[in-house]
């Protein structure tokens, strides 16, 4: 039932053209580079540490790998990591 | 971000340690208090480091108590705490205010008369009238009345053409422009005659005022009445002064001899030096090798130079190394060719009696007498010239 209103939301979005991490409440993750990752709408962060970081989000658990990351920014809405980054994955 | 950082830094923040082991549990929790955290740093497992703003430390600390963690300040950042530490030390801020008012009140006052453009009047009587006026140096700038003391040049002096008073930082400039020609006053209503000037024979007399004494081919001296102003009145035999005003026009003689020797000595090096140096203390020179000349006839050349030489500090400093140069020389009679003497003779009479002549003058003719004598040419140049020989003498009775 759920994935059938997501499915119907998704469509709707599409044919109206409506930014899509809006309509939908998604997480938008940029990466720059290999210096910083931003996350706007997240929900919080459940783990910490230099070399690991992990983040959750509507759609799952964003695993951030790298050396020497720090938490530039936090907020409720946004979060921002430096550090060199090695990689970003999405656990669903 | 630039913005942000500024705003923080007014606003003052605080850099923090925290101690505990659920420490993404504070910082989920600060999230939902909306407290702003930035440049969040794991030092270990069991700390983090972190900026916070000094309200958000304030809420910070009871989240802290919740969780079991501890908190400590690392640093305290921005303006609030500097001013703190500033009233610590009160006189370094009065240092501050004090010179700042000191700076505006040096810089609100005259320091420097600076006066442009003048020529014939002197810096100094403007600067008295300056001083007359109440203004000099250490005056304040807003207390200058500008236009008094234009009104106060203006009525002193006629000339100037232009006045410009401004004030640029402590400087008074005055840009002044004088007339160039000054027009003569003539005062018509003293009397006077006009005399000659110089000796001349009378050509032609206009008498534009007064009386002309003097006719064409007169000969007149130096001092005598051309043009007399003294009038006879028609009806009595009483007279009356005028201003005697005319042109006369006379012709004038100049003569200048010049006198020039054939037989010329001329010097001429053998080519032999002597040198003698020496060293001076401010004006004592001392010799180091004193000795007789081995020459009759010689030219002396002293070359002075500084044996230290600084460039900066600029000290002179009085000990100077003196080469005392001695060139032989052979004298020599040389006979010069007559005409080209007799030639140069006239050139040089005639550039002598043209810095006598007016300017107005005209030359009529020009003669030569040449003579020689004991070895010297004798040139004597006459020339004739047509000028106005009148002069201005009043009449004081």
């Amino acid at each position: 039932m759920k994935k059938n209103m997501d499915r119907a939301k998704k469509t709707l979005t599409d044919v109206l053209e409506l930014p899509l991490d809006v309509a939908l409440d998604l997480p938008k993750i940029t990466i720059i580079g290999d210096m910083r990752v931003e996350i706007i709408n997240h929900k919080g962060i459940i783990q910490y540490t230099n070399e690991l970081i992990r983040i959750n989000t509507n759609i799952g658990v964003v695993k951030i790998t790298g050396n020497s990351m720090e938490i530039k920014n936090i907020l409720i809405e946004e979060i921002s990591i430096d550090g060199s980054i090695e990689s970003v994955e999405i656990i669903s | 971000m630039l913005v942000i950082k500024i705003w923080n830094y007014f606003k003052g923040y605080v850099i923090i340690r925290i101690k505990g082991l659920s420490l993404e549990r504070l910082l989920n929790l600060a999230l939902v208090e909306d407290i702003y955290l930035w440049n969040v740093k794991r030092l270990s497992n069991m700390e983090i480091e972190a900026s916070v703003s000094i309200i958000g430390y304030n809420n910070l600390e009871e989240l802290v108590n919740k969780t079991g963690c501890k908190i400590e300040i690392k640093e305290r950042m921005g303006f609030p705490f500097l001013l703190e530490r500033l009233k610590k030390r009160k006189m370094l801020g009065f240092g501050v205010l004090f010179f700042i008012i000191f700076t505006i009140f040096l810089s609100s006052m005259i320091w420097e008369v600076e006066i442009i453009g003048t020529e014939q009047i002197s810096e100094n009587e403007i600067i008295g009238i300056l001083k007359n006026n109440d203004v000099k140096i250490g005056k304040f700038k807003k207390h200058i009345d500008k236009n008094q003391i234009q009104r106060a040049i203006f009525d002193k002096y006629d000339n100037i053409s232009f006045l410009d008073i401004r004030t640029t930082g402590v400087k008074l400039i005055l840009e002044i422009k004088e007339q160039d020609i000054t027009l003569e006053k003539i005062d018509r209503t003293q009397p006077c005659n006009i005399v000659a000037g110089k000796k001349g024979v009378i050509l032609k007399t206009v008498a534009k005022n007064g009386k002309a004494l003097v006719e064409k081919g007169k000969i007149v001296e130096e001092g005598d009445i051309l043009i007399s102003g003294v009038m006879d009145s028609e009806n009595s035999d009483e007279s009356y002064l005028v201003h005697a005003e005319g042109e006369v026009l006379a012709q004038v003689r100049y003569s200048k001899t010049i006198e020039m020797p054939i037989i010329k000595h001329e010097k001429k090096e053998t080519g032999k030096v002597y040198k003698q140096k020496g060293l001076k203390v401010k004006e004592k020179g001392i010799k180091f090798f004193a000795g007789d000349i081995p020459f009759e006839n010689y030219i002396e050349e002293i070359d002075e130079k500084d044996i230290i030489k600084l460039r900066w500090p600029k000290i002179n400093i009085p000990l100077k190394m003196i080469t005392h140069i001695y060139r032989e020389v052979e004298l020599k009679e040389i006979k010069q060719d007559i005409d080209f003497l007799k030639k140069s003779a006239q050139l040089k009479a005639i550039e002598e009696i043209n810095k006598e002549l007016p300017n107005d003058s005209e030359i009529i003719s020009k003669d030569a007498i040449y003579s020689v004598e004991d070895n010297i040419l004798k040139a004597k140049i006459t020339m004739e010239v047509i000028e106005d020989i009148g002069k201005i003498q009043t009449i004081s009775d």
